[in-house]
């Protein structure tokens, strides 16, 4: 518990770079968003990755076409844009590179 | 004659509430609306909101079942979850140090002992708006008020001078030091 608490931040913060991923990997729409994170670390509610999804929409990162579905209305689908997928992969190269130094450090 | 239901109409979907999940989902979307405040873009998080409430009670209506009622719309909200705002991490903390801040004379800048700092600081006034007043308060008084400054002197203790300042200047050294010498004479006096 303790150990989850200090990290939270980082949690928090980490959340942008996983939903990239999720997104980078294939179209999705908010529940396969959803239904990925749940049980990890991660699992997060739609009261928060629509504000999210918002933001990165806004900083042309993702962008989400229509989708006609069989049950209800239709549903947004969400995919990367060049500029997300840049910035996933400085993201993913940073991490890496964050990685790195935590394994090699104490050593 | 009695109501039963409203038809709510949310982002791309209608349904049907009756009142008092009317209301839960009313308050919904009015605390959603003042958490969103600042984002550039509500109106899109807002429809995402209500499509996904319009989603979740729809699923969770039973066949024959056409009305929402708070059964459906209780664990609906509950899984939605409220709105965080992505750049919010930070400043809810903030706003509850301020709040939870105690009343404290403050010895930066003082004019005398920090009494009016520390009340314009804790009420957030303006601080000079707040000296005027006690000097109007004072001729009005005919210097009562002195001895009421003289009381709230001995009981708001200090706030913790903030490191790397520079050194307090003379009037709110010398009230600082007669007030600690009065308290510890005080306390020796009663006990």
């Amino acid at each position: 518990m303790i150990v989850e608490s200090k990290l939270a931040p980082i949690r928090k913060g980490l959340l942008e770079f996983l939903v990239l991923k999720i997104v980078g990997a294939r179209s999705v729409y908010v529940p396969d968003i959803l239904r990925r994170l749940a049980g990890t670390e991660f699992a997060t509610q739609e009261g928060t990755l629509y504000p999210l999804l918002s933001k990165l929409r806004r900083e042309d990162l993702v962008k989400y076409d229509w989708q006609e579905s069989d049950a209800g209305p239709p549903r947004k689908y969400y995919r990367l844009t060049d500029a997300g997928r840049a910035q996933l992969a400085a993201l993913d190269e940073y991490w890496n590179r964050i990685n790195h130094t935590i394994a090699d450090m104490g050593h | 004659m009695k109501r039963i239901s409203v038809t709510v109409s949310l982002n791309r979907s209608t349904l049907q509430f009756d009142d008092a999940a009317y209301a839960r989902l009313e308050n919904y979307l009015a605390e959603s609306t003042s958490l969103l405040e600042g984002d550039p873009d509500p109106q899109e998080i807002l429809s995402d909101l209500e499509q996904a409430v319009a989603d979740q009670c729809t699923r969770r209506l039973r066949p024959d079942q056409t009305v929402v009622t708070l059964a459906e719309l209780l664990p609906a909200l509950e899984e939605i979850g409220s709105v965080q705002t992505p750049t919010a991490s930070v400043a809810p903390e903030q706003a509850t140090r301020g709040a939870s801040r105690p009343l404290q004379q403050v010895s930066e800048g003082a004019v005398i002992s920090g009494v009016c700092q520390g009340l314009a600081r804790y009420f957030g006034l303006n601080v000079t708006a707040l000296r005027i007043f006690a000097v109007l308060l004072l001729l009005v008084t005919g210097g009562g008020v002195i001895l009421v400054y003289f009381a709230l002197m001995l009981l708001f203790p200090y706030a913790p001078l903030e490191s790397g300042v520079q050194p307090l200047r003379w009037l709110p050294a010398k009230s600082r030091a007669l007030t600690e010498f009065l308290r510890a004479k005080l306390s020796l006096a009663t006990s």
